[in-house]
């Protein structure tokens, strides 16, 4: 047998570490281990005693006795931030022998929004990838929660490989309107635990055709906003059931955050007894969905446990100039910014296992560079969120088309002008693997103007899913990747 | 049977299914003698999705054509379309072999052949073959060739293919009611025998059919086919985004299109506001006249706008002497000439079949121009004999004289000899 040398960390067995930080963590946690995340360690970090008793993790580890005593942190990050600092050893430990660690919190409270960078850092330093999902409030919680979470956000964002993050105002729009608030939050928690779970799967799960992190990342690296859509199906049409499922799920925007998606990585896994024919269906629809110019990372793998079912996760982001308004999304879910730590003026493709093997045997020291100088994107994404409660109140009370355009006037003149002005560096567009890709290869993005993107950004605020009313179950028109049966009012005045 | 044919158009449509008994006189006239109608249900885009239904809208059609026209059907020409259906130019070319010079009738056939001779895709079928123009040792302008002298011959055709399987879905949903389907014609095609005169052919025009489900062309110059297709996109379409876009019911959307649609904007005074009354005659919801005329007028304008893209490569635009003649129910609609002028820069005609005697009013209705056109195809189709069952009887005795004999007689001969010698 031909045994091949492997380099110490290695991407193909990864040793994965889940770590939820504060209640909101903690409960998107406890959804994982019921759901259950094979060969994953799962540990819940929390102040607050009483809610770590009640965590069904594996692993709980109380940080801050001598500060909160016990309690919460009563809001305050700093306490958090504190608490963190003064366990930091015994946290050391937890993220110690760790390839891949997702560090699960919600951001805006006190142990979520002050921990929750403590831990990223010492992540980072034991030389692990860390992936960071936090939750943003929802707007209701007030202004004030915003902003602490995205100042977490900020903190978190030179510390981590990866930051995922779901806006809790979007979960509202996968629950049914007249759901409890308890099935709200489940439904949140469980979006979260799919989109772990599937993170995972893509290492964990190795197929002919392979993407993992270096291809997300590069996909969703830089100032960009991103998506995730999960779908399962079985039975004899289940290449196409589990397509149309991951469309409608709302962090996808039903498929619409494909059309403004310059990169999108899709993982297809299916059982032993899945055929190339189902993926050529499947990949023959998406295609039909996206541009030409989008990039298409795509990555197979068959796992026996999957046998009968297929499963499709999508991950893809959209150039930030287009998601500013996070406002008017209607049903983006999922905003996620992608950095890579340390190199930041400097964007490279990211580590292969090789490249992180390096980066771990250098001294740590070494990896601390100066913090780079924040960049003008990261603000004016902090003032389009904080516009957002306003932006959202608004669009809700008025769905009438005329009041629409008027909201787009309207949205013309707010839109910062520094958004087309602000010269994008050109992003990096080559992983150091070669991933499997489909279609053509744009090198960079063409420049957007300000009244294009303005306009784009109007096509999110349709309120109410496109509906292609007496068109709905037939096979549709499409020219140039437009549905012809949507009708052409909507598509105008919306592009 | 004699002189008279007595020939059946069926058009299985989006909106109606709609048969025509026409009687093609011996001097080449066609008498309406009645049109059945069927409000159809279980197709969209011009295509059958609902078999069943579909069937029974078939048999209602035909039923009301039969008590119309006092004439039992027994066949039917058939119209057929939808988006799979495409077309495109070929040139086929025959070398005339060295032993004779004349041109005849199996050069023509052969030179028919090598233009058919173009990978399709596989589900793909002919559908036509529409000759356009012969060429005779490179020599253009030839009317008709056989007979000529010539070392080569080429011939120009106009080939319309489409998906075997959903052709034959209309054709079996006839049969099933036990009703012969004697060709199938791609729809626009049929409705350009009705609505052009040869004149028209010669001088270059444009047919647009813009029916419930689907937008047909079809485009000669130099009185030869020199395009056609179809756009999935008809009237439904407008009916669905009104309903969308006003948020109305569908039924009410149709009705509001037929009475108040327009596709001009800026004729109605701002703020004009149309009431829409229920069944018991209240008033209900009330619409902006602007708004349901910019949501038509978008529509059509990017209909009209998809058909000129992909019509402009073919670069006979300019020239079609002829003008653009625009048929189908969607013609009813206020200012769609206009619309139609503005975008493609040529003269619009609204029009309706022509040269027919017999139910004037019935077949004054654009919407039946493809259906009364099938008649006349046929009729164009079998110029000399009519073809009924006798004369198709008597076609296959020649074949079975002029072949089939001597072929005997030769093999019967030359057994005779071997016979003998032995």
């Amino acid at each position: 047998m031909i045994t091949i040398p492997r380099t110490p960390v290695d991407f193909a067995r990864p040793t994965l570490k889940v770590i939820g930080v504060g209640g909101a963590g903690g409960n998107a946690l406890d959804r994982i281990v019921l759901d259950g995340l094979p060969g994953a360690e799962i540990v819940a970090v929390n102040t607050d005693l009483q809610a770590l008793a009640g965590s069904v993790a594996p692993n709980r580890v109380q940080i801050g006795q001598s500060i909160t005593r016990g309690l919460g942190t009563g809001g305050d990050p700093e306490i958090g931030r504190n608490s963190a600092e003064g366990c930091s050893e015994e946290l050391q430990r937890v993220v110690s022998d760790a390839t891949i660690v997702f560090v699960l919190a919600g951001l805006g409270g006190g142990t979520g929004s002050g921990a929750l960078p403590v831990i990223a850092d010492l992540a980072r330093e034991q030389g692990a990838f860390v992936i960071v999902l936090g939750t943003l409030p929802f707007s209701f919680e007030g202004k004030r929660r915003t902003a602490q979470a995205m100042e977490a956000l900020d903190a978190v964002r030179g510390l981590a490989d990866l930051v995922i993050c779901f806006e809790n105002d979007k979960m509202a729009d996968i629950v049914a309107p007249d759901a409890s608030v308890q099935d709200a939050f489940a439904t949140a928690d469980a979006t979260l635990s799919q989109c772990i779970r599937a993170m995972a799967a893509l290492v964990q799960r190795r197929g002919l055709l392979k993407v993992g992190f270096d291809e997300i990342a590069t996909a969703l690296r830089g100032e960009m906003r991103s998506y995730f859509g999960y779908g399962e199906a079985d039975g004899s049409n289940r290449a196409h059931d589990a397509l149309s499922a991951a469309f409608k799920s709302p962090l996808l925007d039903h498929g619409r955050a494909l059309k403004q998606a310059d990169a999108i990585v899709v993982q297809v896994v299916g059982g032993d007894d899945f055929t190339l024919n189902e993926l050529n269906v499947i990949m023959d629809e998406l295609n039909r969905c996206i541009f030409e110019r989008t990039r298409l990372f795509l990555g197979t793998a068959t796992d026996p446990q999957m046998n009968g079912r297929i499963s499709i996760s999508i991950f893809c982001g959209a150039a930030a100039v287009e998601a500013a308004p996070v406002a008017h999304s209607a049903g983006s879910g999922l905003a996620a910014v992608a950095v890579r730590r340390e190199e930041k003026p400097q964007p490279r493709p990211v580590p292969t296992a090789v490249q992180r093997g390096e980066e771990r045997s250098r001294p740590t020291v070494a990896a601390r560079a100066p913090e780079p100088e924040p960049e003008p994107e990261v603000e004016e994404y902090d003032e389009e969120e904080q516009e957002e409660p306003v932006h959202a109140q608004q669009s809700h009370s008025e769905p009438e088309p005329e009041e629409e355009e008027a909201l787009e006037a309207e949205e013309e003149e707010a839109a910062p002008v520094a958004v087309a002005e602000a010269p994008r560096a050109p992003l990096p567009r080559r992983p150091l693997f070669a991933p499997v890709q489909k279609g053509r290869i744009s090198d960079a993005p063409a420049p957007r103007t300000a009244a294009t993107s303005a306009r784009e950004k109007q096509e999110q605020m349709l309120l109410e899913p496109v509906n292609r009313g007496r068109f709905e179950k037939s096979e549709p028109t499409i020219i140039d990747g437009q549905d012809l049966d949507i009708p052409t009012f909507m598509r105008r005045t919306v592009r | 049977m004699g002189k008279e044919q007595i020939v059946v158009g069926l058009e299985i449509g989006t909106s109606k299914v709609c048969a025509v008994v026409g009687d093609i006189k011996a001097d080449g006239t066609v008498k309406i003698l009645g049109v059945g109608e069927a409000p159809s249900r279980g197709v969209r885009k011009g295509e059958i999705v609902d078999f069943e239904t579909a069937g029974k809208c078939v048999r209602e059609a035909l039923v009301d054509a039969e008590e119309k026209s006092d004439v039992m059907i027994g066949s039917v020409y058939l119209s057929v379309t939808g988006a799979h259906i495409q077309s495109f130019n070929n040139r086929g070319a025959v070398t005339i072999p060295e032993d004779r010079e004349e041109i005849d009738d199996q050069d023509f056939e052969d030179v028919q052949s090598s233009a058919r001779e173009v990978s399709l895709p596989a589900p793909n079928m002919f559908l036509h073959t529409i000759l356009q123009h012969y060429y005779v040792d490179g020599q253009d302008g030839v009317l008709n060739p056989i007979g000529m002298l010539g070392r080569k011959l080429e011939a120009d055709f106009h080939i319309v293919h489409g998906v075997g399987t959903r052709i034959k879905n209309a054709v079996r949903c006839v049969k099933e009611l036990d009703i012969e389907v004697l060709d199938v014609v791609f729809g626009p095609l049929a409705a350009a025998q009705v609505v052009l005169d040869q004149n028209q052919k010669n001088l270059g025009a444009l047919v647009i059919d813009m029916g419930g489900g689907t937008t047909e062309y079809i485009a000669y110059v130099d009185g030869a086919v020199r395009a056609s297709g179809c756009l999935a996109i008809g009237g439904d379409h407008i009916t669905n985004d009104l309903s969308l876009g006003l948020r109305i019911p569908m039924t009410r959307a149709e009705k509001l299109k037929v009475e108040e649609g327009s596709a001009t904007l800026g004729e109605s005074e701002p703020g004009e506001m149309i009431t829409l009354k229920d069944e018991t005659g209240f008033a209900g919801k009330e619409v902006e006249r602007e708004m349901l005329h910019t949501i038509i007028h978008m529509r059509l304008r990017e209909t009209f706008e998809l058909l000129r893209r992909e019509l402009d490569p073919h670069g006979f635009l300019p020239y079609l002497g002829a003008g653009i003649l625009f048929t189908g129910g969607c013609s009813l609609i206020r200012g769609i000439d206009t619309l139609a002028e503005e975008i493609f820069q040529l003269p619009v005609r609204l029009t309706h079949a022509k040269t027919m005697s017999g139910l004037t009013s019935a077949f004054e209705n654009p919407q039946l121009s493809a259906a009364i056109g099938l008649i006349k195809y046929a009729h164009a189709m079998q110029p000399d004999q009519p073809a009924g069952i006798l004369s198709r009887l008597a076609r296959r005795l020649k074949l079975f004289a002029f072949v089939l004999i001597p072929l005997a007689a030769a093999a019967a001969a030359f057994v005779h000899h071997y016979l003998n010698r032995s």
